[in-house]
């Protein structure tokens, strides 16, 4: 086939749990973030878990996470930045790509 | 236990994760309007039908009007509760320009309500006859909340919700070119109808997998 070799998968998104964490994000309209608890519970996740998740996507800058407080109750908020937005895009691409070149499903 | 541990996923693997993780968020998230719509419906439905079947200013009525009158205030009390529940629980956990949007939509129907009684309210006091009173109040309703679901259908991009808003507007119209009790009847079976058929295309949308 090509020499161009394999797409690289962006390892930040290429690991379950984080994967699942970006597309539950993805699914909120721009500039809408969800509450730590709230999240947690759509993904069925623990909250040490969720967090350790959150932290290395943070660290990449997929993830924006606020602190902030409704009637002196802290809250966690999550939101998918703009590049983690591209992130999950360019992955998404990148394995419809890879299972052309291993020819559809050989893999 | 990092699930970076796990064995690495296959291209298809991760696909198909992504494929269910976006549907059970979909299902999660995206609130199915189909019970809303369908308490809304029964309650039109089974209220200005007993309110037709009593033919008001007919000697031939069959029962009193106190009855439809009553089921209607309970059908509509029932129904505007099931709102504001449904209405705060859809944006649980949810934070940003949507959760305004929806606010500010659920405030949409309260004050345009709120407004088209009074309008209601002091041109019937005018003097007018009181089945024209009855067009002006059946034919300005279904328009406002034809309207409405115009509007509804805009913010969340559901040709549905816009559609059944056409179908409100179209029944409007319908309400004013026919006379007393017959408007009655367009209230239960266009609009109590109109509702009740857009709950069961919900239904059967929100079973069907895949697709936002």
């Amino acid at each position: 086939m090509t020499e161009q070799g394999l797409p690289q998968l962006d390892p930040v998104i290429h690991a379950q749990a984080r994967l699942r964490v970006t597309v539950a994000l993805a699914a909120l309209r721009a500039g809408d973030s969800i509450t730590f608890p709230r999240l947690q519970q759509l993904l069925e996740m623990t909250a040490g878990n969720l967090s350790t998740h959150l932290r290395k996507l943070e660290d990449a800058e997929y993830v924006r996470i606020t602190k902030a407080h409704e009637h002196r109750t802290p809250v966690t908020l999550v939101e998918l930045t703009l590049r983690g937005r591209v992130a999950l895009d360019e992955y998404t691409r990148a394995l419809r790509r890879l299972l052309d070149v291993t020819g559809n499903g050989q893999g | 236990m990092d699930e970076d541990d796990a064995e690495p996923m296959t291209a298809e693997q991760s696909l198909a994760l992504i494929a269910r993780q976006r549907e059970r968020t979909r299902r999660e998230l995206g609130v199915n309007p189909a019970r809303l719509l369908a308490v809304w419906g029964v309650a039109w439905f089974v209220g200005w039908g007993l309110m037709y079947l009593a033919r008001p200013g007919e000697n031939s009525s069959r029962f009193p009007l106190w009855i439809p009158a009553v089921v209607l205030a309970v059908g509509f009390a029932a129904a505007i509760g099931y709102s504001i529940y449904y209405g705060t629980r859809a944006g649980r956990g949810i934070r940003g320009p949507s959760n305004l949007a929806g606010a500010m939509y659920g405030w949409s129907w309260t004050l345009g309500y709120a407004g088209l009684t009074v309008v209601n309210i002091r041109i019937g006091k005018t003097g007018l006859p009181w089945d024209t009173t009855s067009l002006l109040w059946t034919g300005s309703s279904l328009l406002l909340t034809g309207v409405l679901y115009l509007a509804g259908g805009a913010i969340w991009s559901d040709k549905l919700q816009f559609g059944l808003g056409v179908w409100m507007i179209v029944s409007a119209a319908a309400s004013v070119f026919s006379s007393v009790p017959g408007n009655f009847l367009v209230l239960c079976l266009c609009g109590g109808g109109g509702f009740l058929v857009a709950a069961a295309v919900y239904t059967v949308r929100g079973r069907r997998p895949g697709r936002g």
